[in-house]
């Protein structure tokens, strides 16, 4: 008699240990799922970061171009009035000329 | 049964819950790797996605800015090249402005003139009975030249008669004086009906204003070439 409870006892306990091993099983699940959570926003962080090194980049260089760009035009339109004022002065005493003929010469 | 028997069964029994508890706990660490790959991925891919529609769009962003600020800065050195050129051509106009003031030095042609000026105005007016107003300054040589530019008028309008009155009480501004602001004439007449309705400018710097408006284009067309820049 003592035997055969014994037996029950151990199928009882072969039971809750099954039990065990399952929820143990279910409990490292999910814990592996909240780990994928972790790991991936450490993953999207990372992209975040090298796409806004990226960009900073970009911008610094961009603003140097433009800086020089800026310079050089300067430069040409000083260039363009220079050129205009050398041109202006060589033609005004014909132009002069011009203006006062016209004023001084009528037609009657 | 023995013993032996139903111990043997027991034993099997506790074998078998064990090895269905980790055949079960197997396939569920299995769906769960699985699940965690799956899971990953689709979080990491859906915010990569985002983040560059984020930065793309930053980066056309700064593309535009850059090509706005550019054709800012081209317009800006367009309108300064066209500015300096305004500048010139005024430059040449006052250059010629400064000339007039010397015309009537000159005594003799500058009397010719006075007499073709009135001439003219007294053609446009066409009117029998003018009043004419001048410099004070010059109203000697209009005195000395009124016959004549009469005589003309009336050989070149066919009309028999014509009345000019000098306004010896009001007077066109005198020649230009750098220490006296202010208004100031270089020369020339200024004919008008009676009634004063109709007037004829024809002093020296209200032509010069004219022919400059109308030469403009010219000038500007043999100095900066097209239409300039």
């Amino acid at each position: 008699m003592e035997k055969g409870q014994g037996g029950i006892q151990m199928l009882l306990a072969a039971e809750q240990e099954a039990q065990q091993i399952i929820a143990a099983a279910r409990a490292a699940k999910s814990a592996r799922l909240k780990q994928a959570k972790e790991e991936a926003e450490k993953e999207v962080a990372e992209y975040r970061a090298q796409r806004e090194a990226e960009f900073k980049k970009k911008l610094s260089e961009s603003s140097g171009d433009s800086g020089s760009r800026v310079q050089r035009l300067e430069v040409e339109t000083q260039e363009k009035i220079e050129n205009l004022k050398e041109e202006a002065s060589k033609v005004s005493p014909e132009v002069v000329e011009l203006l006062l003929k016209y004023v001084t010469s009528v037609k009657n | 049964m023995n013993d032996a028997e139903v111990s043997k069964q027991v034993q099997q029994m506790v074998r078998f819950i064990k090895q269905e508890a980790e055949e079960k706990a197997n396939e569920i660490a299995v769906s769960a790797e699985e699940e965690f790959n799956i899971e990953k991925l689709q979080i990491v891919e859906a915010e990569k996605r985002k983040i560059k529609q984020e930065y793309e769009r930053k980066e056309k962003q700064l593309d535009i800015r850059k090509r706005i600020d550019y054709s800012m800065q081209l317009n800006a050195s367009r309108l300064k090249v066209l500015q300096s050129q305004d500048e010139l051509v005024q430059g040449m106009k006052e250059a010629a402005e400064k000339h007039l003031a010397t015309l009537s030095h000159h005594h003799h042609s500058y009397r010719k003139l006075l007499r073709e000026l009135i001439v003219q105005a007294l053609l446009r007016l066409k009117e029998s009975s003018v009043l004419l107003r001048c410099r004070e300054s010059d109203v000697e040589h209009v005195f000395e030249v009124l016959e004549d530019a009469k005589r003309e008028y009336m050989g070149k309008a066919g009309v028999d008669h014509v009345h000019i009155h000098v306004d010896n009480q009001k007077f066109l501004p005198p020649a230009h004086d750098p220490r006296r602001p202010g208004s100031f004439c270089s020369g020339g007449v200024v004919l008008a009906s009676n009634d004063g309705r109709i007037v004829c400018e024809n002093t020296l710097d209200a032509r010069l204003g004219v022919v400059f408006k109308q030469k403009l284009p010219e000038i500007r067309r043999r100095l900066f070439g097209g239409s300039g820049a």
